[in-house]
């Protein structure tokens, strides 16, 4: 699905500052793939409309009677001249189409029938039709991307964004929601909608005076306007939008600022120089007040914009620290749903992975207690995170602040999970490990930490390392064993031979 | 190659021939066999044989050959040629297949591993269809086949176990979820259906339980990376298997063998893996189903027998269940008093228990047994399994399990005091679920550093370990009594010291006992006991409070070394030291038989050093009682020469290469003790020691570079004078040594003590020489720590020869040399000098360049007067430069060796670090000042207006700061 944004790609701007940053940036940067099944708490792409209490709309009341009729008398119906018929053939495919089961989508595009229903749209005197059509219409494209595609090569999207414009609101309504479908299917068809200048007609629509349904939908539109990259949304077309969604994000309605914030949250999943358009508006402490939202469907877009912000730049992370997401996260590190801990510390990670002034801000905020936490109860996914978190605190950290990792009880989690059934993660401690013990080689530490590392059952995790299957694994655990674990006692050294002898002959 | 039986018939001959068990037959033909592997159908010539051969060793001989024709070749190297032409390949790839799959074991089995070798390369691109071809086979319904394919697959899908993710990995393993996972799961599920039609069919039981076993093996495989969408939608089947098949049992399936584990054991075994993984890394969607395993898998270790073949089943359960009762969510699958209550009962207790096979290493194999004991190679083994487990429990119920083990400690010592002799093992597992209990954090260094305060360790100490150790008769319940010897070492932090100093002579005592194991954890009970640390870093027993014990405690630990099986006992012999290091003077009255035993071991082992750490502890010993003696009485020092010279001049002359390094150590350090000139019978040595045989060895260099430098510091005149024709080997060894990235330093350390010790004429004619060597080696191979050696030695030089004999050498090679050398070398790399000597030694060679090198003054090496007075007031103040360029990487981590420091030594054979300018220069900051102030009085004006004008702000801030502080004023 390649508008679900897997979260491992979405770490694909992770910020590890090891040694060797490019290599491990560019692993996490080329997995676009999942084994996994598709995430559930993510926004849809596409909705279709069963709600089967069609509005009326105002005037120019049409036939009574519920009309039932055959895909073949559809098909006669449409095509017939009389515009009372064809309303009768059009309701009938809509209700079809709105069936809770089954829809024969396909049916009707193997029917030929989509090219009618586009001209239905034209039909500015007759609107109970103009609605019908539309709403099968936002059906159809709500199938396979193949449906939707047929919908679009009926020509259907310049009659939609002139039904924007229409007098009756249920109409523009439905239109709304066609566009929505036809946009979430993917960046080629929202880059359509987007070039046939839907923005600023829907952009009209909004207002304090429409109904919380139609804002919506309009809203929800907006959001698949925004949603999607290669390639992302152009950014002329994001300008437009950004000054709407940035009022919509005062809105009270909880669905309305759920879309809102996802529609935000894919605008800053780029570049830097997207993550500054959204951050320019100064959304951010907006965003972080609602991160507190009782809302997992708020809370969860508005985290994960966040989350994109900090792997930002420098300047646009402070912004973010600025706007008081750290005050806010530790309760996310503790939130019930795991979920919601995973992208907490996914975000903390890359906070995490800045300057060592914004080090000093996760400890100052007191995030290393949680964090210690996680690493020692959470589930494995969430220690995943925290372990990077480890990991970039420690290669960014200044000597005082390692210290402080170090004695924050770190260690103890952290030497756990080297028996974790995951090799990356496994490697990373070893680096970590590594690098803390270099540290404290520098500062006369060692051996305070040696036996620190021996005294939470470290060493002994680290030498069954050293039998891994894994390359990297088992070299990394020798050279830590060897460098720092060799002999035990402080005076005692063997002689060990030099391997290198380039010798010259001896001069008599 | 033609694929003819003439070529066929060739082949057998070779073949049976690379069997014969004379080499000059076997060899050729192997030979001959490698010589013709290019042709092409030499790969299929084999199969042709291993399918269709009459003899059965031909075909097997046929298969293994093709394996590692295989193996060797298979591979495409970039930039080498193809080494099996694409004919041969494609036909491979298209038989090999149906070909393992119908050929017997012991041939399957080499065709399983050249497939994947074969798939490790080609699959999946291109060998796209071996996937298809293999779930093909599920089909046929027979399982000498379907195992045969589950084999490969599973050769082929547990790289998915550790590798890192990667985009190729995980397309890969996509496209064989696609095609393997639905095929595999049907046909578990026939497999398991099977199982029940054919329950009283042993030998077709056999066949689908290693259907089963491999099948669950793959489902780790494919679930290790992640859990694939498949999997989940089917974890309900999977699951519900797994849990029936581990509640499972089979008298059919039963083995007799005691050791080896069957078939059952080794399905159970990868089950309760499969259940880990889930319950680790897939928690959440897991969740609904671990309740159900945690008691299977519980039940499964109650009903299981304390035989070998179960071990690795039953540390494997009990491992989960130590993973999982630490879950906070979890926890509640344990909390009930009865649950637990029946976990330390049914689970822990038994797998604590002395089993028949650990008395049986205690008596026969105790190397092994304090292996495992002691250093904690034990990780797979039951009890330490159910050490786990006990801690994993006591994170969320320590006050609960420890009430639940104590009552139990009290039985179990109740049921010993009845009758010792019958029940002593309980008082054995007693003493083991304290410890296991009480021991929350431990290091070899300190024993246990964090207790569970819940156990009173000493009261345990005082009523149960004492009375075992003070029994008169030490050899008897010898376990109990390494029980507590162990006990004492482990607990020496928490037990007090009043009490740990009533057990020395307990343990004395049993240096005697007969068992092996015991005597050995005396010796290391005691050499702990001495090495503890009290209050101001001292160590904890002072000399004076073991002085009563001296004589019986050096008697017993000599002794020990004769007691069978103990001759080369690195415990004993690291507590003579440990004794020795303690007691010092204590020990003088005993010194020379002392020293007589220990040459006489020193002369027994040399004959075949097998034990280094026991080698080294003795001569560590040996260099103790030198240093010891001599210290209260030099003159001893003949004594000692007389006692050891013999076995030194043997182990010299039959070149024992172990002892070697050792022996001119203990030289070195014994010619140190000599306060007036070499004796001679030193100086006889002096000549062999240059040999150039003796240096090939890159282990000797070291101490022989450390022996020489003590010839020099005593021996300089008489060397100049009895033996002035040495000094060009001399030299010739330090060009041997600099020439060597590895030794270069070592070079250093002898040059320096050659400048700093002989007296200047008789190295007069080699100066140049010795220069020219050097900037030889730094054109051909400059590296950080020539550098830092050079910079050392040439401030060295200047501090003993002055600035301007400096300067005049530099020059007198070649013109501008100098101002060469400062510009390139000593004012950009000072900052990498590291060590504080070698910090002072340059500090006052650049402060005599600067004041008393009139070139410096007035030529035009006068521009860098200021840049290397920057540099100077840099080494002082700036942090030590420690990057190394990026090429230099991989050269060894020796690379800042101290100036006269450690190199791979016996610690007690070392000598204080020398600093040749101590007594000239204390502080180098006031030394500089004053040499500038004298340099100024000399040309008034001058010094403040160079160091006014170019030096930096903050330096002559700092320069300001040495002046004041020297109360001195530029002129």
């Amino acid at each position: 699905m390649p508008t679900l944004d897997a979260p491992e790609e979405r770490l694909r701007k992770f910020k590890y500052r090891g040694k060797d940053a490019s290599v491990r940036r560019q692993q996490r940067m080329t997995i676009s793939l999942e084994l996994r099944k598709a995430k559930k708490d993510e926004q849809v792409l596409k909705r279709r409309n069963i709600n089967d209490v069609s509005p009326e709309p105002a005037s120019e009341k049409p036939a009574k009677g519920v009309v039932s009729l055959s895909l073949d008398e559809i098909i006669k119906g449409v095509n017939s001249s009389d515009p009372v018929v064809c309303f009768q053939a059009t309701q009938a495919a809509r209700k079809m189409l709105s069936r809770e089961r089954n829809p024969p989508l396909n049916s009707f595009v193997e029917a030929g029938l989509i090219p009618r229903l586009v001209e239905f749209l034209k039909s500015s005197l007759h609107p109970y039709l103009q609605f019908e059509a539309a709403w099968a219409l936002t059906n159809i494209a709500s199938g396979t991307p193949e449906q939707t595609q047929a919908v679009v090569e009926a020509g259907a999207i310049l009659p939609l964004i002139e039904l924007l414009s229409s007098p009756h609101m249920t109409v523009c309504e439905q239109a709304v929601w066609a566009l929505g479908n036809i946009a979430g299917d993917g960046p080629k068809l929202r880059d359509i909608v987007i070039s046939s200048n839907a923005i600023p007609h829907l952009l009209t629509l909004v207002s304090s005076t429409i109904p919380i349904t139609f804002l919506r939908n309009i809203t929800w539109t907006l959001s698949n306007l925004c949603r999607n990259k290669n390639p992302y949304p152009c950014k002329e077309a994001v300008r437009q939008m950004l000054p709407v969604l940035s009022y919509l994000l005062r809105h009270h309605d909880s669905e309305i600022l759920s879309d809102t914030c996802w529609a935000l949250s894919y605008l800053t999943d780029g570049c830097n120089e997207r993550i500054g358009q959204v951050v320019s508006t100064g959304v951010l402490p907006r965003l972080v007040d609602l991160m507190t939202s009782s809302e997992l469907n708020v809370l969860t877009p508005s985290l994960r914009t966040m989350g994109n912000v900090v792997t930002g730049t420098d300047h646009q992370t402070q912004l973010a620290i600025s706007a008081g997401l750290l005050s806010v996260l530790p309760q996310l590190l503790k939130h019930p749903k795991t979920s919601i801990q995973k992208e907490a510390a996914w975000t903390l990670s890359n906070i995490a992975a800045g300057p060592h002034q914004h080090i000093q801000q996760l400890i100052a905020f007191n995030m290393l207690p949680p964090l210690v936490d996680l690493l020692k109860n959470g589930e494995f996914k969430v220690q995943k995170e925290a372990v990077w978190t480890v990991a970039n605190f420690a290669t960014g950290a200044t000597v005082d602040q390692l210290f402080v990792l170090v004695h924050s009880g770190v260690l103890g989690p952290l030497l756990h999970l080297l028996s974790v059934p995951d090799v990356r993660t496994v490697l990373i401690i070893l680096d970590v490990l590594s690098y803390i013990l270099q540290t404290a080689e520098k500062l006369g530490e060692k051996e305070s930490l040696c036996l620190l590392i021996e005294e939470l059952g470290g060493i002994d995790r680290i030498e069954a390392l050293q039998l891994h299957e894994n390359r990297q694994i088992s070299q990394a655990a020798l050279n830590i064993i060897e460098k720092h674990f060799g002999e035990e006692e402080e005076d005692i050294i063997f002689p060990v031979p030099n391997q290198e002898s380039e010798c010259m002959e001896m001069k008599k | 190659m033609e694929l003819s039986d003439a070529n066929l018939q060739t082949l057998t001959e070779y073949l049976k021939k690379t069997l014969d068990p004379d080499p000059a037959i076997r060899r050729p033909a192997e030979k001959f066999l490698e010589s013709v592997e290019g042709n092409q159908n030499y790969p299929l010539l084999l199969l042709t044989l291993l399918e269709k051969s009459q003899d059965n060793v031909i075909k097997v001989c046929a298969s293994v050959t093709f394996k590692n024709y295989i193996k060797r070749n298979w591979r495409i190297v970039e930039d080498e040629p193809n080494k099996i032409c694409e004919a041969d390949r494609v036909a491979i790839k298209a038989n090999i297949v149906h070909l393992m799959l119908s050929s017997p074991e012991q041939i399957q089995k080499q065709l399983s591993d050249a497939i994947s070798i074969i798939g490790r390369e080609d699959f999946p691109q291109k060998w796209p269809d071996l996937l298809t071809e293999m779930v093909n086979r599920f089909q046929s319904g027979d399982f000498h086949v379907i195992n045969g394919v589950l084999r490969t697959a599973h050769s082929l899908f547990k790289r998915y176990r550790h590798e890192f993710k990667s985009n190729e990995l995980w397309t890969e393993i996509k496209l064989v979820l696609d095609a393997f996972a639905l095929p595999l799961t049907n046909l578990f599920k026939a497999t398991i259906e099977l199982c029940s039609t054919h329950a009283n069919d042993a030998s077709a039981l056999r066949v689908l339980f290693s259907s089963l076993i491999l099948i669950s093996k793959l489902f780790y495989s494919l679930n290790f990376q992640d859990l694939p969408e498949f999997f989940e939608d089917n974890m309900e089947t999977w699951m519900n298997h797994f849990h029936t098949l581990l509640t499972l049992d089979n008298k059919l399936l039963q083995t007799d063998d005691e050791e080896e584990a069957g078939l059952l054991e080794l399905l159970k075994s990868q089950i309760c893996d499969n259940a880990a993984l889930y319950a680790q890394k897939y928690d959440e969607e897991f969740q609904r189903y671990l309740p159900r395993f945690v008691t299977a898998i519980w039940n499964l270790l109650v009903t299981t027998g304390q035989e070998v073949k179960y071990d690795l089943l039953v540390s494997n359960a009990i491992q989960f269940l130590a993973s999982v009762c630490e879950r906070p969510h979890y926890k509640n699958l344990f909390e009930d008093q009865n649950t637990l209550t029946s976990i330390c009962e049914k689970v822990i207790v038994p797998n604590m228990e002395f089993r028949a096979a650990d008395e049986e290493a205690f008596e026969d194999n105790s190397e092994e047994y304090i292996r495992r004991d002691l250093e904690g190679s034990d990780i797979d083994t039951r009890r330490r399994a159910a050490c786990d487990l006990v801690r994993g429990l006591c994170k969320f119920f320590e006050g609960p399990v420890t009430g639940i083990f104590s009552g139990y400690v009290n039985s179990m010592l109740q049921e010993y005091a009845k009758n010792p002799s019958v029940n002593w093992k309980h008082k054995d597992a007693a003493i083991y679920l304290v410890t296991s209990l009480a021991s929350k954090a431990q290091t070899q260094k300190h024993g246990i550093t964090q207790a569970n305060e819940l156990v009173n360790l000493t009261e345990f100490f005082v009523n149960h370990i004492l009375p075992d150790l003070k029994s008169a008769n030490v050899n008897e319940f010898p376990v109990l009594k390494a029980d507590g010897i162990k006990y004492i070492m482990i607990f020496r932090n928490q037990v007090p010291k009043e009490h740990l100093l009533v057990s020395v002579p307990l343990l004395i005592n049993h240096l005697q006992a007969e068992s092996i194991v015991v005597h050995t954890y005396a010796a290391h009970a005691l050499e702990r006991l001495f090495t503890m640390r009290g209050p101001n870093n001292a160590t904890l027993f002072t000399a004076a409070e073991i002085a009563p014990f001296v004589e019986i405690l050096l008697t017993n630990l000599f002794k020990a070394l004769t007691l069978p099986g103990s001759s080369e006992n690195e415990y004993i012999m690291k507590a003579i030291m440990r004794s020795f290091s303690l007691l010092q003077e204590a020990i003088i009255p005993y010194i020379p038989t002392l020293i007589t035993q220990l040459t006489q071991k020193l002369l027994a082992v040399s004959k075949n050093p097998s034990k280094p750490h026991f080698n080294h502890y003795m001569f560590e010993a040996i260099c103790l009682s030198i240093r010891i003696t001599c210290k209260a009485n030099p003159a001893a020092v003949v004594n000692f020469e007389e006692a050891l010279f013999l076995v030194f001049t043997e182990i010299l002359q039959n070149d024992v290469q172990e002892f070697i390094p050792y022996v001119f150590q203990v030289m070195s350090l014994l010619l140190e003790t000599h306060k007036n000139d070499i004796p001679s019978s030193y100086m006889a040595l002096f000549p062999h020691l240059l040999q150039p045989v003796l240096w090939e060895r890159t282990g000797n260099i070291p101490a022989l570079v450390r022996l020489l430098q003590a010839f020099l510091e005593r021996g300089s005149s008489t060397i100049a004078s009895a033996a002035a024709d040495r000094i060009p080997g001399l030299l010739g060894v330090f060009q041997k040594l600099i020439a060597s990235k590895a030794n270069d330093h070592q070079g250093f350390y002898l040059l320096n003590s050659i400048i700093e010790h002989m007296p200047p004429e008789s190295v007069d004619q080699y100066r140049k020489q010795i220069f020219l060597l050097l900037f030889q080696r730094l054109q051909n191979s400059k590296t950080t720590k020539f550098i830092k050696s050079f910079l050392v030695f040439i401030n060295l030089y200047c501090i003993k020869y002055g600035a301007l004999a400096l300067q005049e050498i530099f020059d007198g090679i070649q013109p501008k040399m100098f101002g060469m050398v400062l510009e390139k070398i000593i004012i950009p790399e000072i900052q990498k000098v590291s060590g504080n000597v070698e910090k002072k030694i340059c500090a006052v060679g650049i402060t005599k360049l600067l004041t008393e090198c009139p070139p410096m003054m007035d030529t035009e090496y006068t521009k860098l007067w200021t840049p290397l007075l920057q540099s100077l007031i840099g080494l002082f103040e700036l942090p030590e430069d420690d990057t190394i360029p990026d090429e230099e990487h991989f050269i060894d981590i020796e690379d800042t060796p101290g100036y006269q420091t450690a190199f791979s030594q016996l610690a007690f054979a070392g000598k204080k670090e020398h600093d040749p300018v101590g007594q000239m220069v204390n502080n180098p900051k006031i030394h500089l000042a004053q040499s500038l102030h004298k340099l100024s009085t000399a040309c008034p004006g001058r010094v403040p207006s160079m160091v006014s004008t170019s030096l930096n702000a903050e330096a002559l801030q700092y320069l300001q700061g040495y002046l004041q502080a020297a109360s001195v004023t530029l002129l």
